[in-house]
């Protein structure tokens, strides 16, 4: 039986509140709900203002995992379901959040909610995701202008990460920078797709690579892989990265580095974007409705 | 009336067996729409286009290659499973390498009676391309006349045609009721209408949509328009695909595939003397397929008339994966729509798509052209 200790791709799971805010003072309050493949997230804001969160994995039952992340965002807020006027469902399960009152695209949710995160002065987000990746061209208020979304396959994203992770026994959340501890920087290994690169590393492995390199060169890849999808898209200041694999500083620097261009930084979890989004959506709609009476 | 194109659709087989058994006349299988079937009907022939049937298949691997486009792979999986078991000929007129191997991997495995070659000019804007190809279809008409042991009259080639005219004219007037602030037909609809044409009796075909065009008059659908697309690019007769967009809160309402408005957009200006030399030049100036477009680009001022007569606020760019013609007009399609402020998605068909990712970049770019206000 594997132990917690060996299971190198988990990353933690948590929730968090604003502990100054006050859901009673709140005229909206609204939430969006991201369930991705590999994690969900549920939002809660308080009139445009985050005020508390949830993330985990995602389940095998799409609706399951939108009622965990959502009960898990409420807990000791002492709010409940049913005071949250409108809930925007977002991710790849979107149409399976059974509370939801809309669905919308995480492409749409992450472009408004790098805009909150970040501010009104992006106009590129790349979302990079469990098992795909987008790269998002916004306007001020962080409304899509242009997108583009990688292939079918799973190559660099985070779900290729966790694989590399396990392979390599480092732990995900260690990744980035165990990945500079090296010598002097590898070339990237050739594949980013997730069996190849598998079969690869382990070929560099036998023969005598430090996993830390190897880990360097598969971080390499999953950069350039996203960078060319970057450069077909075009990118325009200022550049910001959405999504887990945001918080892996070896995929970051080196996207950073081939890009000539510095990523902002913000002071909160990357991976509530799309979630974040949809309860800003939600809000913009509750008002809506309220107008319409 | 209108469903009776589906009916067609699905069941493209046994209706081509049926119409063999009713007339004891020769079925042609072809494989590009490059092909003259003006001769063909002068000959009584009933020329049925190939096409794939998207479902997965494990048939071609030995004779094609992987990277080859699905298309060409998915038709010559139809041969190899008898699913086109009926017919007396096959054809091709040249188009592109994936679609010619597709035709000589049949002709070598799956023998039929007969099989032509018709080397269609690439280069349809050079001079020398009408007395080349008229010469051809000299050639081929012989060829034909062998073939089913009938000699083709001036009256034959007038009636071959005749049919073929009517039939484009119709479905021209079809899509255009698809101008409209709320057209009466879908895209799935219209996908039908055009494709079944290269199916079905040309006749039998243009009565019907002659009768269509009747209940379009006071047809209304039942779900709102909203978004307004084209789509355009190669080969393309994917209905799931074609229903999701549809679904997500769009119409499709024109399209530039050879299995759409390509197919038919004009007409043989006969004179009612040389009457090959007209048929010649109709697949020259017809809109083109990529692998003849050049180095004048004629698609792109075609599309951009397309676009602005059906009046669309996007457009959808859909190509077979690995098809390097149509690959290659991309950016200039896209740059060119852009410009004019029709945003632009491209998207790469499989033999099945996989319609759920699909379906994010579709609602997405529907998001994006929407004017509702969420912020």
């Amino acid at each position: 039986m594997a132990t917690e200790d060996s299971e190198y791709w988990r990353w933690k799971e948590y929730n968090w509140k604003d502990p100054e805010m006050d859901w009673k003072d709140a005229e909206f309050i609204t939430a969006g709900v991201d369930v991705g493949s590999v994690s969900s997230q549920a939002v809660i804001t308080l009139d445009s203002k985050l005020f508390a969160y949830s993330n985990m994995r995602t389940g095998s039952n799409s609706p399951d995992s939108a009622r965990n992340a959502m009960n898990w965002a409420l807990e000791d807020t002492g709010l409940d379901l049913e005071k949250i006027q409108y809930v925007v469902g977002t991710g790849y399960g979107r149409v399976n959040v059974p509370f939801a009152d809309r669905a919308i695209t995480e492409i749409a949710c992450h472009g408004r909610g790098a805009n909150y995160m970040y501010g009104p002065t992006v106009r590129t987000v790349l979302d990079m995701g469990g098992q795909d990746c987008k790269a998002i061209r916004t306007d001020e208020k962080g409304k899509v202008t242009a997108f583009l979304m990688n292939d079918k396959c799973a190559a660099g994203t985070g779900r290729g990460m966790e694989v590399f992770a396990d392979l390599l026994g480092i732990h995900i959340e260690k990744v980035g920078e165990e990945s500079f501890k090296v010598e002097k920087e590898p070339p990237a290994v050739s594949s980013t797709c997730v069996v190849f690169a598998k079969s690869e590393a382990t070929g560099l492995l036998r023969a005598g690579w430090p996993k830390n390199k190897v880990l360097a060169a598969y971080c390499s890849a999953m950069a350039h892989r996203v960078v060319t999808l970057l450069e077909r898209l075009g990118v325009e200041k200022e550049f910001a990265i959405t999504g887990g694999i945001a918080k892996n500083s070896g995929v970051v620097k080196r996207i950073e580095k081939e890009l000539g261009l510095t990523a902002l930084d913000v002071n909160l979890d990357t991976q509530i974007a799309g979630a974040l989004g949809g309860a800003l959506f939600a809000e913009a709609l509750a008002k809506k409705a309220q107008k319409q009476g | 009336m209108i469903e009776m194109f589906k009916e067609w659709y699905d069941a493209r087989h046994e209706y081509a067996k049926e119409w063999k058994e009713k007339t004891g006349g020769k079925v042609l299988g072809y494989f590009c729409t490059y092909v003259p079937e003006e001769i063909l009907l002068a000959a009584d022939v009933l020329p049925v286009r190939i096409l794939g049937s998207h479902e997965p298949q494990d048939v071609t691997e030995p004779h094609i290659f992987g990277m080859f486009c699905p298309f060409c792979r998915d038709c010559l999986a139809q041969g190899l499973k008898g699913r086109y078991d009926y017919l007396d000929g096959i054809m091709i007129a040249q188009s592109c390498l994936h679609i010619r191997q597709a035709y000589t991997s049949w002709e070598m495995h799956i023998p039929v009676p007969f099989s032509y070659y018709l080397p269609m000019p690439n280069h349809v804007q050079s001079p020398r391309a009408l007395p080349y190809l008229k010469a051809e279809l000299e050639t081929f008409k012989k060829a034909v006349e062998e073939w089913t042991g009938k000699t083709i009259t001036d009256e034959d080639l007038d009636r071959g045609i005749e049919i073929m005219n009517r039939n484009r004219r119709l479905l021209r007037d079809a899509y255009d009721t698809r101008k409209a602030a709320d057209p009466p037909m879908s895209g799935l609809e219209a996908m039908y209408m055009a494709v079944s044409s290269q199916m079905i009796d040309k006749t039998e075909h243009s009565d019907v949509v002659e009768e269509s065009l009747k209940e379009l008059q006071t047809r209304k659908l039942e779900t709102p328009t909203g978004e307004r697309l084209i789509i355009i690019g190669s080969e393309d007769d994917d209905t799931t695909f074609i229903d999701m967009v549809e679904n997500c809160g769009s119409t499709i309402v024109v399209d530039d595939h050879c299995t759409g408005s390509r197919y038919f957009w004009n007409q043989v200006e006969s004179n009612g003397e040389d009457r090959l030399q007209a048929i010649a030049q109709r697949y020259i100036d017809r809109p083109r397929c990529p692998t003849k477009d050049w180095e004048e680009r004629s698609r792109i001022p075609h599309i951009m008339n397309l676009a602005k007569d059906w009046n669309v606020s996007g457009a959808i760019l859909l190509q077979q994966k690995f098809c390097d013609p149509h690959e290659l007009d991309i950016p200039i399609i896209r740059k060119t729509l852009e410009e004019s402020g029709i945003p632009t998605l491209f998207l790469e068909l499989d033999v099945t798509v996989p319609v759920g990712q699909f379906q994010t970049r579709v609602e997405a770019f529907l998001e994006m052209l929407m004017e509702e206000d969420l912020f």
